[in-house]
């Protein structure tokens, strides 16, 4: 049998990867409370998981190394050395450091670079204080057969609570009870075992050949969780074995026992578990996951995209033969295909958690840099959404969050000066609403300047002078390009990108941001986002033979054109919507379509952003859930059009780009040398 | 380009037996090669993009996949080819400069027939004379004692090419910033 060890090594390097995020928020959660045994348990774990796969894979420099980080865990496990923040410090230097070498010396196969050298030695050097000074092994000596993954745990004595109860064949499978008890007593020591026999049937029911008994044991014992479920493994088939530590500190065991025993009288036995305290077995990420290639993935819902259109043709090809049989088959299956297609693009959605948690060290790391205090609050972690939006929307967040940290909030003093706590609060907040994902950035600091934020708009002729805007137009200023963050609100130096670039950025995954702030109080930044890039909620309209695809959300409502209408409207080029100005856009005109309009047209009322017009339509086809096809290179330079997309017919419909149709138009009519306001785009 | 274009020629000249589709277009016999070719269908339901050169017809629902289609008599600046009961799509991966590949169809009057050209039967392009563009143009075959153009299909359909004669058609939208 051979192994693929070239995918093994990955499956290595993705999960080490994993591990060693795993290992940085609980160190950063040791931080917070250093007596979190669960946190320790966990850093432990994925130190040791990492020595040992790296071992199997030969790669020396990451065992070497993580062995001594693993020697200092384990002291930090049995107490002899101290939870502190110089030696958090420290651990999360040597986990950046495991990231390095597992990139470098796993992935890439190269030795380290002399400058990671240098870094590792200062590592080993700074950990070596925490090392013991001898490896004694004092405790725990006898168990020495026990094996590498015993010697990991703690020598320390635990008082486990094993509730024992054996099948009713276990003697005609030729096991004695009494002798698991007896192996056990080589274990440790016995302190108490209640044997349970009210499962016994009357007599005259009884098999003498079926076991009948139950016990619960409490054991002192230094062996681990793992030894002890071994003993049980030859009967664990027919048994319901349970084994928890006990803290003896807060609980009697004597009254668990009972209760147990209580319980067991009720009935059902399993239930035992949950009265005890929670075990250290981790339960965090060992859900039943596979793990599945993204692009598997993407090739699935691709096929779903198409099988969606395949069966909508169905639909339209049954309707029209009228075979009524024939049509409720073809329904069945498009509700069947929809509820696939739900649940394949679910499949791609990952908590926005993951992402979330990795800023908790960028925040711990610039607040130190920056000699601020600053503490973030992270909410809404399981939201889902694509896992391409969660990809692309990291570098917009970090530069959101490191922008609120150096320009936000104020230091402590300044803090103090204004009456607020001098601990600076970031918060991260995620939910969803209506069917897109709002991603929430606050801080308390001092908010923005929004008369500096004018006067600089001013000077570089981003805003007319005199113009009067509202507080909340003048805040997004500062996404507006050449509106450089670095020479404008603070003195602070730039990072190079501006906010125009987090905007774009937001911009591209089809997102909107806007900001909120208020004078000495904080900022908001809100970021919401679709749920998903494939799939959008459509509006169609026929124009001609050819059908356009609107953005659902941009849709506000949808007005008939009567012929009187049309005659004003097509003179003036815009329309009095309940005493408002719509401008009206042409679509059969703007796109060139030929022959003339319908007898009926429809207008459809569009926003984005500040803009709200009519788009002249002929027909109005409805909703229509709408698999995004991209147009390909050769249409990169259209504007107006954002991509397409295939109809229940076959045909090809074009999605159009309503921000950008309208930038056009706008920048067409500011063309137009005349009048200040002509309706050149309807009336030419 | 030029050296995607030079490795096809040398291949086609030692490669003997080359074959090569011929099609009708505007009365004129022209070939490819077949290396490139995915598929040739019937000229079906398409969708025109709007504010598009003319030689980009539209595009095509090619089994889930949106596929443009370039009109090959309006690519030649001749007037677009008038679709008939015979028109056809002949599917041709092409690439852009960085390498991607994306398949583009070409709608032409009628395909003929797939041909073995003995790379001694095609003649070094005429620098002039044959009224389209001398860089679409790879040889001249003899074929039944007639001259066929042999395309260039990599200059004919050059994705880069024809994207920016796209923007360049875009042109006035483009430099129309307020200030």
């Amino acid at each position: 049998m051979s192994i693929n060890l070239d995918q093994a090594l990955q499956t290595f390097i993705v999960e080490a990867h994993e591990l060693l995020q795993v290992m940085e928020q609980s160190l950063l959660q040791l931080e917070t409370e250093p007596a979190d045994q669960d946190a320790i348990g966990a850093i432990f774990r994925a130190a040791h998981t990492i020595k040992g796969s790296a071992g199997l894979f030969g790669l020396n420099p990451v065992v070497s190394f993580t062995h001594i980080v693993e020697d200092v865990l384990d002291r930090l496990r049995d107490g002899s050395v101290a939870v502190d923040s110089r030696l958090i410090a420290v651990l999360l230097k040597c986990g950046d450091h495991m990231l390095e070498l597992i990139n470098v010396v796993a992935s890439r196969g190269e030795p380290l670079q002399p400058a990671a050298l240098e870094r590792e030695a200062a590592l080993r050097e700074a950990l070596s204080t925490y090392q013991a000074p001898h490896h004694t092994p004092d405790t725990g000596a006898q168990h020495t057969e026990a094996g590498a993954a015993d010697r990991a745990n703690a020598p320390a004595e635990v008082l486990w609570h094993i509730s024992l109860r054996f099948g009713v064949d276990v003697f005609r499978n030729g096991m004695d009870p009494l002798s698991f008890l007896r192996y056990l007593e080589t274990l440790g020591q016995i302190t108490q075992v209640t044997t349970l026999t009210d499962s016994i049937p009357a007599l005259d029911s009884w098999d003498p050949e079926s076991c009948y008994l139950g016990f619960e044991i409490e054991l002192r014992s230094t062996a681990s969780h793992a030894t002890l479920n071994e003993v049980f493994d030859f009967v664990r088939d027919d048994c319901d074995v349970h084994i928890d530590a006990i803290d003896e500190a807060s609980d009697s065991a004597v009254s668990i026992g009972s209760e147990l025993v209580a319980q067991a009288e009720q009935g059902p036995l399993t239930a035992s578990v949950q009265r005890l305290p929670a075990a250290s077995e981790p339960k965090t990420r060992d859900g039943n996951y596979v793990r599945v290639n993204a692009d598997k993935l993407d090739e699935l819902i691709n096929l779903v995209g198409e099988l969606v259109i395949a069966s909508a043709g169905a639909s339209l090809l049954a309707r029209s033969c009228n075979n009524d049989p024939l049509q409720e088959a073809t329904s069945t299956v498009s509700g069947l295909v929809e509820e696939i297609l739900d649940g394949a693009l679910h499949l791609r959605m990952i908590p926005i958690g993951d992402t979330f948690n990795r800023f908790r060290r960028v925040v711990r790391d610039i607040s130190q840099e920056l000699g601020k205090d600053i503490e973030l609050t992270i909410s809404g972690a399981e939201t889902e959404l694509d896992k391409t939006v969660v990809e692309k929307i990291g570098d917009p967040l970090m530069h959101l969050l490191r922008n609120a940290m150096d320009h936000g909030i104020e230091s402590a003093d300044a803090r103090r000066a204004a009456g607020k706590a001098g601990k600076g609060h970031l918060s991260l907040n995620a939910y969803h609403d209506s069917g897109s994902i709002v991603i929430e950035i606050a801080d308390d600091g001092n908010g923005l300047n929004r008369e500096r934020i004018l006067e600089k708009a001013q000077e570089r002729g981003l805003v007319a002078s005199g113009a009067v805007l509202s507080d909340q137009e003048i805040y997004n200023l500062i996404f507006e390009p050449g509106f450089s963050t670095a020479e404008a609100v603070t003195n602070l130096s730039g990072r190079g990108v501006g906010m125009d670039v987090v905007k774009r950025n937001i911009t591209l995954l089809r997102g909107t941001v806007d900001l909120d702030s208020r004078p000495g109080q904080g900022t908001v930044v809100r970021i919401r986002l679709p749920l998903t890039l494939a799939i959008i909620n459509g509006f169609l309209v026929g124009i001609d033979t050819s059908t356009y695809v609107i953005p659902l959300d941009m849709v506000q409502e949808c007005i008939e054109l009567d012929e009187h209408q049309r005659q004003s409207s097509r003179e003036k080029g815009y329309l009095d919507l309940r005493g408002e100005v719509l401008p009206l856009v042409d679509l059969r005109e703007h796109f060139s379509h030929e022959g003339s309009a319908g007898r009926r047209q429809n207008v459809v009322v569009v926003r984005y952003a500040e803009h709200k017009a009519g788009l002249v339509v002929d027909d109005l086809l409805g909703e229509f859930q709408t698999v995004i096809k991209p147009l390909g290179k050769l249409f990169g330079a259209l504007r107006g059009i954002s991509g397409s997309t295939i109809l229940g017919s076959g045909a090809v419909a074009l999605i159009l780009d309503v921000p950008a149709l309208l930038n056009q138009i706008v920048q067409l009519e500011a063309r137009t040398p005349q009048a200040p306001y002509s309706p050149t785009v309807v009336a030419r | 380009m030029g050296a995607v274009t030079t490795t096809r020629q040398t291949a086609v000249a030692v490669d003997e037996d080359a074959q090569y589709l011929t099609f009708m277009l505007g009365g004129e016999m022209f070939a490819i090669g077949i290396l490139g070719i995915k598929e040739i269908i019937e000229y079906g339901s398409l969708t025109v993009v709007p504010m598009m050169p003319a030689f980009v017809r539209g595009v095509i629902n090619l089994r889930g996949a949106v596929v443009p289609v370039v009109d090959l008599s309006a690519r030649f600046g001749r007037a677009n080819s008038a679709i008939t009961r015979r028109s056809c799509v002949i599917i041709i991966e092409a690439s852009t400069e960085e390498g991607q590949a994306q398949d583009i169809g070409l709608l032409v009057d009628t395909v003929s027939a797939v041909q073995e050209i003995p790379s001694s039967q095609i003649e070094p392009p005429p620098s002039f004379g044959a009224r389209i563009r001398s860089d679409f143009i790879s040889g001249m075959a003899k074929v039944d004692g007639k001259f066929v153009i042999v395309l260039d299909v990599d200059n004919v359909l050059s994705i880069d090419e024809m994207s920016s004669l796209a923007e360049a058609g875009q042109a006035p939208a483009l430099d129309l910033d307020p200030r």
